[in-house]
């Protein structure tokens, strides 16, 4: 199979999976194959390819395991969750126009910086803003010091950490450990709406595929490779001249924002973010995915959240006592036995065919 | 009246007085006559005996009882015990306590019903309580009578004031006495009389009793409003010396859990220090070592204790328990620390040999499978041993404190410290004097070149994995006295290990002990005085009421700081306290 | 007599106690092919790691110029900026980007800006394409331009280094043993390569083998290090006949690598 041909092959994949996600399913949904609940759940999952993308990115790109990405996404939930809060008016429990844990903190009004976010547009720039300045923040002191490997994995936990137990107090007055829930409008429109919820799925797959083509078009540019360099032999590139700390920082932002728009995008469709979203653990979680799914490849980590979120809605209802242990036994069988992940099966079993054909070949080509 | 009241009281103390309190309250229940009532419970103030607190319980509840005999002679008796079909419960005399017995001298039972209720008037019920308060002034154990003293001084309540003079005369606990000699002096503050308030004033100063601040404010407060300079300046050179006081307490009290606390983080992280430090693996599974060595702890005292089941996978694993009480059940913490150390041990070199050992040179994958394995553990200790905490009870050689001027040292804080102490030095031994601590070293220094003087690298990999996670398992039947047991208890620690691991140096144990008393210091001080300064934040512009709302949150605020804190100190140090230098060009 | 393009004065570096470099002086003149001999251990790698930044000297100073009021002091700079100045190095073990197909090693190795924003928007101009195909020939590496770095055979990788940093077109090469691993006729090529490239570059080979050393110090000079510091300089012959230079070092005949 000829270079061209592999790609040709890929990009008719890319388009199918495409057409069926974000064309197919909501078609299905307007029809009622598909109810209310499952194309929330899919969009949940889309939501999640999108956080699995970002660390896949940094991990199989970069070689920069960040166990921060869950923070990124819960921050971008978070400052979309602070406009829903704000839109669900006078409806809330207390019928006060302030969210209900204000009112049940004694707040009478709302704090300052709770104003501007009645604002969808400068919610939306809270987004990219908060996740973007800290992650370049962190970043910046990490990469400037040189912090990398498992350092900078053990680092990023740390931040994660921090952030959650500041996000489970209630004095952050951002909801303790309730976090944010019981939306009832977005721009206008009625969430528990068909409409609205079709609208955000569509929204959802289609802010996927544009993330997955420019994660294509990043991959293949000179900085894709100066990326994949660093991942391989970090001082190398240094001696060839890059400034690798400027490389990482670029990429772990924009992995951040990444990750934030998915968060941001997560919180509509589940109707609830938490700071139980942005432990260390759920950081692991999203890991797991890209390893399952195949890290190194744009395709494996939407595979491994999809799938791994499938077995797991499945699993977490048949056998609730078990998942855990499944989940944990999947990823050591994979750290262990299958680094490529899924995707990486049909190259191994065409090897392995080609063993047992026991023609040796000159070694393949990389892809150019 | 207060004289003749305390008159009575001395005497009550004093002399032993020849009606038991029982028979005070049989009389008292018996006097037709409110002020007579009121008159004998007043005679009970000051006395110890065990007997009144539940008698004045039962009668405020209307429990007690006047039976009429058929003779015309009255009984007061107290019901108990659960009603039977005919409504009647078993009845005590309350003269004497024994049961109340017929004819035949066998125990009647009797219903409330039939019976009327000694009644109660709400002056009587507040005689009443002033008695149970008093109560406690002559209870056998001391700390109980230290409490009810303080209660007693803190409410600045004169009436019961001369009850606390009287008692400092009998009194023989010299603790007890100090809280006595600070109760009287806060109560004396109210006094009209000016002499009487400077006395109190210089006692206080003299006791530097941390309690009264608020109270010597108030007297300075109306002594600077009535102009009084005399009463002013005691009160300011009274107040001056016990703030002394107070911030000396406060710096050796943060002292003292800083030290604890860096003690808790150094057991925490030593097994750390080996695996990842030595060895280069990351355990993200040596969270779950520490809890297996707090379950194997919480096993061990239930073999002591009355056995338990085990739900393992549908089957029921019995476990028999020895049934022991007293010292003997005492020492199933001693037995525990070995038998910790050891499953935590063994189950680290199964890790080692199924995982581990395909991931050297890997840390990346090493830190995501074993992460993978810690879920799988958490999951197994939850499915055996429940998802809620469990109940691991320290041993009382374990569970006081001592005061000293005012400082708390917990004994089992003050243990860890000790301890911490032991292990090290117990570590340093085995690495630098037995055998197995050269190979160690040998091979960690060196693989190949070990490997090729014939040592077997693989066995001693095995083991030193064991070793660091036996020490993970120590860790645990400790952290079992601190905190609580429970599938997640690593989680809270595994962070917190790695920091240390980290910011003393990967490879250095001198710098994981410097690392995690920095560091356990560093976050008491936080916790200290965070509060203090956070009135100060709101200067900051836009968000200071926000800051000062978390850096209330003196514990979490005080976390997040030193997390902070490591991060900036990583860039002025990258490879932590310590550094152990590598000529590699990608290490 | 011209300014020298590096001077290294008094350079002196150890680490944990151990004296890798001391009291260094040395000078390299445009255009020159310098060969640097000496046994294990004699500092020569630590040399190269202070001129290109991956080690900082405990004292003395590293200077980069001809022209004495524009010098660089390279001890303040780190090494991607040494890099931009024009100091490539080929490294003792070859270090190429296994992952990474012939070509693409060549593309990422390539004069150009080296910014963040610059590789997102690069593109290859004709010329590049020319320059790559002209260096892929020279290290004879033309017909394998697809294959993974990672799956050529030791010398090729050697070649490959050495195409890398004819693409970044450095003013001075550092070479650090790159016969090590070849056969006798492409350690030849390399030495006529290298030959080529004196006089419009600078060069500073480390290198063991002394019938290559002799092959490419020719007239040039030659410098001996032991134990950290400079034993003796000069032609190949004059150095060869040094009686200090077959104590320490000749005389015990040849090294394997390190």
């Amino acid at each position: 199979m000829s270079a061209a041909t592999v790609r040709r092959v890929e990009w008719i994949a890319v388009a199918v999976i495409a057409f069926a996600l974000i064309v197919l399913v909501p078609l299905l949904h307007a029809n009622g194959v598909i109810g209310n609940f499952w194309i929330s759940v899919f969009g949940k999952w889309l939501c999640y390819a999108l956080l699995a993308i970002s660390v896949d990115l940094l991990w199989g790109y970069t070689g920069l395991l960040s166990l921060g990405q869950a923070l990124f996404f819960t921050l971008g939930g978070y400052m979309h969750g602070m406009y829903l809060m704000r839109m669900i008016g006078d409806l809330g429990q207390y019928k006060k126009p302030i969210p209900d844990f204000l009112v049940f903190l004694g707040w009478e009004r709302l704090p300052a910086f709770w104003e501007p976010f009645s604002s969808f547009p400068f919610a939306l720039t809270m987004v990219f803003l908060v996740p973007g300045i800290i992650s370049y923040l962190f970043g910046f002191l990490a990469f400037r010091s040189r912090i990398k490997g498992v350092y900078f994995s053990i680092l990023t936990q740390a931040l994660t950490y921090a952030a959650s137990i500041m996000f489970f107090r209630n004095n952050l007055l951002l909801g303790g450990n309730n976090g944010f829930t019981d939306f009832k409008f977005i721009l206008g429109y009625k969430l528990n709406e068909p409409g609205t919820i079709r609208g955000l799925y569509i929204a959802t797959a289609v802010t996927l595929l544009l993330v997955f083509l420019f994660c294509r078009w990043l991959s293949k540019t000179k900085f894709g490779l100066v990326q994949q360099a660093i991942r391989d032999g970090e001082n190398r590139v240094l001696f060839s001249g890059y400034a690798t700390a400027h490389f990482k920082l670029f990429i772990f932002v924009v992995a951040a924002l990444i990750a934030a728009v998915g968060g941001a995008l997560y919180t509509p469709q589940v109707g609830i973010i938490n700071p139980g979203e942005m432990q260390a653990d759920k950081s692991l979680e999203a890991v797991v995915w890209v390893a399952v799914g195949g890290r190194g490849t744009l395709l494996g980590p939407i595979v491994g959240a999809i799938g791994i979120n499938g077995l797991k809605s499945w699993a977490t209802t048949a056998y609730p006592d078990l998942w855990l242990i499944i989940l944990g036994g999947l990823f050591i069988l994979v750290v262990l036995f299958l680094p490529g992940g899924i995707v990486s099966i049909p190259a191994r079993l065409k090897t392995l065919a080609q063993k047992l054909r026991a023609k040796p070949e000159a070694p393949a080509p990389a892809k150019p | 009246m207060l004289a003749a009241a305390s008159a009575l009281l001395v005497s009550a103390v004093r002399a032993a007085p020849a009606p038991s309190a029982r028979q005070t309250i049989a009389e008292a229940a018996l006097a037709e006559d409110a002020a007579k009532k009121r008159e004998l419970i007043g005679r009970l103030l000051g006395q110890g005996d065990p007997a009144i607190a539940p008698l004045l319980e039962a009668w405020r509840t209307d429990a007690l009882f006047v039976l009429t005999a058929p003779d015309g002679t009255k009984i007061p008796v107290q019901l108990t015990g659960e009603k039977d079909a005919a409504g009647t419960q078993s009845a005590l005399r309350v003269d004497t306590g024994a049961p109340l017995a017929d004819a035949a001298g066998q125990p009647r039972r009797l219903a409330a019903a039939d019976l009327a209720a000694v009644e109660h008037t709400s002056s009587l019920r507040r005689a009443m309580k002033a008695v149970l308060d008093l109560a406690d002034l002559a209870a056998p154990d001391p700390a109980v009578r230290t409490k009810a003293i303080l209660t007693i001084g803190l409410a600045q309540d004169a009436e019961k004031l001369p009850a606390l003079v009287a008692r400092l005369g009998v009194e023989t606990d010299p603790g007890v006495k100090r809280a006595l000699r600070e109760s009287i002096a806060i109560a004396r503050l109210k006094d009209a009389d000016d002499a009487v308030k400077l006395t109190a004033l210089v006692e206080l100063k003299e006791l530097t009793s941390l309690a009264s601040t608020d109270f010597i404010s108030r007297a300075l407060k109306e002594a600077e409003t009535a102009e009084k300079p005399v009463l002013v300046k005691a009160a300011k050179d009274a107040l001056r010396a016990v703030e002394g006081h107070r911030s000396f307490v406060d710096f050796f009290g943060t002292l003292f859990r800083g030290v604890s606390l860096g003690s808790i983080l150094l057991i925490a992280a030593l097994g750390l220090a080996i695996t990842f430090g030595l060895m280069r693996v990351i355990n993200m599974a040596h969270g779950e070592m520490i809890a297996v060595g707090a379950y194997t702890t919480y096993l061990v005292q239930n073999i002591f204790g009355a056995g338990l089941t085990i739900p393992f996978f549908g089957f029921s694993l019995p476990i028999f328990g020895l049934n022991l009480t007293g010292a003997a059940y005492q020492w199933y913490f001693v037995a525990a620390l070995p038998l910790s150390f050891l499953a935590a041990a063994l189950v680290g070199i199964g890790l080692e040999r199924s995982v581990i050992r395909f991931l050297y040179r890997r840390p990346l994958e090493s830190l995501l499978a074993t992460w993978g394995v810690s879920l799988v553990m958490q999951q197994g200790l939850r499915l055996m041993f429940g998802a809620n905490n469990v109940q691991v009870s320290s041993p009382v050689y374990l569970s006081g404190n001592w005061t000293v001027n005012d400082i708390i040292f917990g004994w089992n804080r003050v243990f860890v410290v000790g301890f911490a102490i032991l292990i090290v030095f117990g570590m340093w031994l085995v690495l630098s004097k037995t055998p197995l601590g050269l190979l160690i070293r040998a091979s960690m220094q060196n693989r190949a070149m070990a490997s090729c003087m014939g040592v077997r690298t693989e066995r001693v990999n095995m083991l030193t994995f064991g070793l660091g996670s036996g020490l993970a398992g120590l860790a645990g039947a400790f952290l079992s006295q601190i905190g609580n047991v429970g599938p997640s208890l690593g989680q809270g620690y595994i962070i917190d290990s790695f920091m240390v691991v980290v910011v003393g140096g990967v490879g250095s144990i001198g710098g994981t002990i410097i690392s995690a008393f920095g560091i356990g210091g560093i976050d008491q001080v936080l916790q200290q005085y965070l509060p203090t300064i956070a009135p100060g934040l709101t200067w900051v512009p836009g968000i200071g009421s926000f800051l000062q709302n978390l850096a209330q949150d003196a514990a979490v605020f005080g976390k997040i700081l030193v997390l902070a804190g490591i991060i900036l100190f990583l860039q002025w140090r990258p490879a932590g306290l310590f550094v152990t230098r590598s000529r590699n060009l990608e290490d | 007599m011209p300014h020298p393009l590096l001077s290294v004065e008094d350079v002196s570096k150890s680490y944990d106690g151990f004296k890798a470099i001391t009291n260094l002086t040395f000078y390299l003149f445009e255009g020159e092919l310098r060969t640097v001999i000496g046994p294990n251990g004699a500092g020569k790698s630590t040399f190269f790691d202070l001129i290109t930044g991956r080690a900082k000297p405990d004292k003395g100073k590293l200077d980069f110029g001809t022209d004495p009021s524009k010098s660089h002091d390279l001890t303040e700079l780190n090494e991607y900026e040494i890099n931009r100045l024009g100091i490539g190095r080929k490294f003792q073990t070859p270090s190429v980007y296994t992952e990474h197909s012939v070509w693409d090693n060549l593309v990422l190795s390539l004069k150009g800006p080296r910014g963040v924003f610059a590789s997102l928007f690069h593109r290859l101009n004709s010329t590049d394409r020319d320059r790559l195909d002209e260096i892929l020939k020279t290290v004879r590496l033309d017909a394998k331009r697809d294959w993974k770095a990672g799956l050529l055979a030791h010398g090729e990788k050697q070649w490959l280094e050495i195409g890398m940093l004819l693409a970044q077109e450095p003013k001075v090469l550092l070479v650090d043993e790159p016969a090590a691993g070849m056969t006798d006729d492409e350690t030849d090529r390399t030495g006529e390569l290298l030959l080529s490239l004196a006089g419009k570059h600078s060069l500073i080979v480390i290198e063991h083998d002394m019938a290559f050393v002799k092959q490419i110090a020719r007239n040039g000079q030659v410098t001996v290090l032991h134990q950290g510091t400079v034993l003796c300089e000069g032609k190949f012959d004059e150095v060869q006949s040094d009686p200090k230079v077959r104590e320490v070092y000749l005389g015990r005949g040849k090294h394997g690598t390190r």
